[in-house]
């Protein structure tokens, strides 16, 4: 039996502002084993970017139990949260978040400054994960001077510098081209396989749904059983 | 905490047009509150000039222009600390063209077999100081001001009076080396009293200066002094040397107050500026400090970021205000002096720390509270921020 990465009980997050009430994920039982590349689909609006956020700790659940690897989330302190998922966590968005004025190779160092690691050490594994994503000569590239997919995958490279267990993506193929979009699931497919990385992607796709090994649906907050689709749900063809 | 330590000077310089606005406003502020400070520190903080660690200065207690009997002089040397004590009075007055701001120049009347005992730092050959007590129409001349009127020993001087309703006609017997640099010319106080003649104003005198034995005695004799006199008609106030001589410097109304007002609008002037800089540079950021967070980066970690941000931008404004504040005060130093304080008026070291640590703290205290509400900002509300 293989470890369990992520655990979830009857998660629930309401968002209550003013007179606004809003149940964007209502007792959500989902889990993840080591290795498992899992894609989360669904409608705007059905809670997937909150899921995603409660697993990453970037929220603080309403109600029900949440363990990421091994980790009872709602028992850290923030400080602590923070060094966890520097250490655990690989989050991909959609928009790619670089800092604009940092090259690429800065970007990929930021979140090796927050470990013990020598300078020379941090720049050699920046270099060796701008390398795995195909960017070996692209160091010293600002954002603005890369394309999309290129900005992408140095969003991947700064995910995955620290070796963390667990990959999340929130639709990271969401501003791409095609052709771009393709070679970032092929680069996750790659971390997944070759490197056992732990995958879950958030995305409207249902073709980049395939690359995942396994696809749970959500919708209107509610995180349907496993191997069940919302009542709409058409695959497009290919 | 030095590696992000590249990143916040990125950020400091990102807005170059901004940044560099902020750094030259400081830097204006600061050339300011250098010189401010360079003064203040010139009038008020400065070591005693050569001589005056053990001199006192004694007039009346309400005013420099109220006069004091003459005969205080005999009272105030049987006190014991007493080494010498001298009649020093101004005698104004107008050599040659009033109008040529070349002919003023101070004038005292004095003892002139007291005034070397009473001033030891004033150098003057032996031979000089005995024709200087022999000759009662003689005078002394500092070597500053013979060499600039192109005076020599025996050179004839007409002064007009217009305190005294007198004109004494000296002449040059002595040339003295003062290290104080200060343009004066004494003469006899008893050639003063001989050509006013018999009558009350002659046995009236402004000041009187008194050397001490040691440093010791310095504070005791301003005491005793005063309280020799406090139930006479005309009571004395008797202060160092040093403290006197700002005296001087209150014709320019309450300087220390003025400075200190200075300072403070150009302090606030600052802080303004730099809280108006980071507030802007903060609200452009907070998405990227939502990434940050989302790496892993601690609140405490952003709020570092943010106040050295404020804190760089902050000395680099200094550090050029204090290049500015000492070329000013090389100006200063070459122009018109009126002050003594004005002549060795310099940014030293102690007065550039001082300004330094003021404007890093300005910056880091105006940045506080953007600085605190980025780092307390939740990590979604700051991904959501499109700025
Ligand atoms: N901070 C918030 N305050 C109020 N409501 C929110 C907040 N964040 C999300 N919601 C609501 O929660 C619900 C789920 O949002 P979520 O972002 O998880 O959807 P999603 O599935 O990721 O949609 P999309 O595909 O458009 O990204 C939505 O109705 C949304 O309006
Ligand atoms: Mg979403």
């Amino acid at each position: 039996m293989t470890e369990t990465v992520i655990q979830t009980r009857d998660l629930t997050k309401e968002f209550i502002r003013d007179e606004f009430h809003v149940v964007a994920l209502k007792d959500a039982n989902l889990e993840v084993r080591k290795g498992e590349f899992v894609a989360l689909m669904g409608p705007s609006g059905s809670g997937k970017s909150t899921l995603l956020h409660l697993i990453a700790a970037m929220d603080r659940p309403t109600d029900g139990e949440i363990l990421v690897l091994g980790e009872n989330l709602r028992s850290l302190s923030d400080r602590a949260i923070a060094r966890w998922r520097n250490e655990h966590i690989g989050f991909v968005f959609q928009s790619f978040n670089l800092i604009p004025v940092l090259t690429a190779i800065e970007n990929v160092e930021l979140p090796l400054k927050l470990t013990a690691l020598k300078k020379k050490e941090r720049m050699e594994h920046a270099a060796t994960a701008l390398k795995l994503v195909g960017l070996g000569d692209r160091l010293g590239h600002l954002p603005r001077q890369l394309s999309g997919g290129q900005e992408q995958r140095v969003a991947i490279a700064r995910a995955i510098v620290t070796d963390p267990d667990l990959i999340l993506a929130d639709e990271p193929t969401g501003n791409l081209d095609a052709q771009s979009a393709q070679e970032i699931l092929t680069l996750l497919g790659r971390l997944n396989k070759e490197f056992g990385k732990t995958i879950l992607l958030v995305t409207h796709d249902p073709h980049a749904a395939r690359f995942a090994s396994r696809i749970r649906h959500l919708e209107k907050g509610e995180l349907l059983p496993e191997g069940q689709v919302p009542a709409d749900y058409t695959v497009a063809p290919m | 905490m030095f590696r992000y330590v590249p990143l916040m000077l990125k950020n400091a310089l990102r807005n170059r047009r901004r940044s560099t606005l902020t750094i030259l406003s400081i830097a204006a502020s600061l050339c300011l509150l250098g010189v401010m400070f360079a003064l203040y520190r010139g009038l008020f903080l400065a070591p005693p000039k050569p001589g005056q660690e053990l001199r006192l200065v004694a007039r009346h207690k309400v005013s420099m222009t109220q006069p004091l009997p003459v005969s205080y002089e005999a009272r105030i040397r049987q006190l014991p600390g007493v080494r010498e004590a001298m009649v020093w009075q101004w005698f104004g007055g107008v050599y040659k063209d009033a109008r040529d701001r070349r002919n003023f120049f101070a004038r005292f009347c004095i003892e002139p077999d007291k005034l070397f005992r009473v001033r030891p730092e004033l150098e003057m050959p032996d031979e000089q100081k005995r024709a200087f007590e022999r000759l009662r129409t003689g005078a002394v001349a500092s070597s500053d001001l013979a060499e600039r009127m192109g005076w020599k020993i025996g050179e004839r001087i007409f002064l007009t009076g217009d305190i005294y309703p007198v004109n004494p006609e000296l002449t040059l017997v002595g040339i003295f080396k003062d290290p104080n640099t200060n343009e004066t010319l004494f003469f006899s106080y008893f050639y003063l009293r001989e050509l006013l003649g018999a009558g009350p104003r002659g046995d009236m005198v402004g000041t009187f200066q008194i050397q001490a034995e040691n440093a010791e005695a310095v504070p005791r004799l301003a005491k005793a002094i005063d309280t020799m006199f406090e139930n006479s008609t005309a009571p004395t106030k008797t202060e160092t040397e040093q403290a006197f001589a700002l005296q001087f410097v209150s014709f320019l109304g309450n300087i220390k107050l003025y400075l200190m007002i200075i300072c403070a609008a150009v302090t606030f002037t600052i802080l303004l500026v730099s809280a108006n800089t980071m507030a802007m540079s903060v609200r452009e950021r907070v998405r990227e400090i939502g990434i940050l967070k989302t790496l892993g980066y601690t609140p405490g970690a952003i709020l570092f970021m943010i106040l050295g941000e404020a804190g760089v931008i902050a000395l680099m404004g200094g550090a050029l205000g204090l290049l500015l504040a000492s070329g000013m005060t090389a100006a200063l130093r070459q122009g018109p002096t009126f002050v003594g304080a004005m002549r060795t008026l310099s940014i030293t070291p102690d007065v550039g720390a001082l300004s330094l640590a003021l404007a890093f703290l300005i910056g880091v205290g105006s940045s506080l509270i953007p600085a605190w509400n980025a780092a307390r900002t939740s990590i979604l509300e700051a991904l959501r921020d499109s700025g």
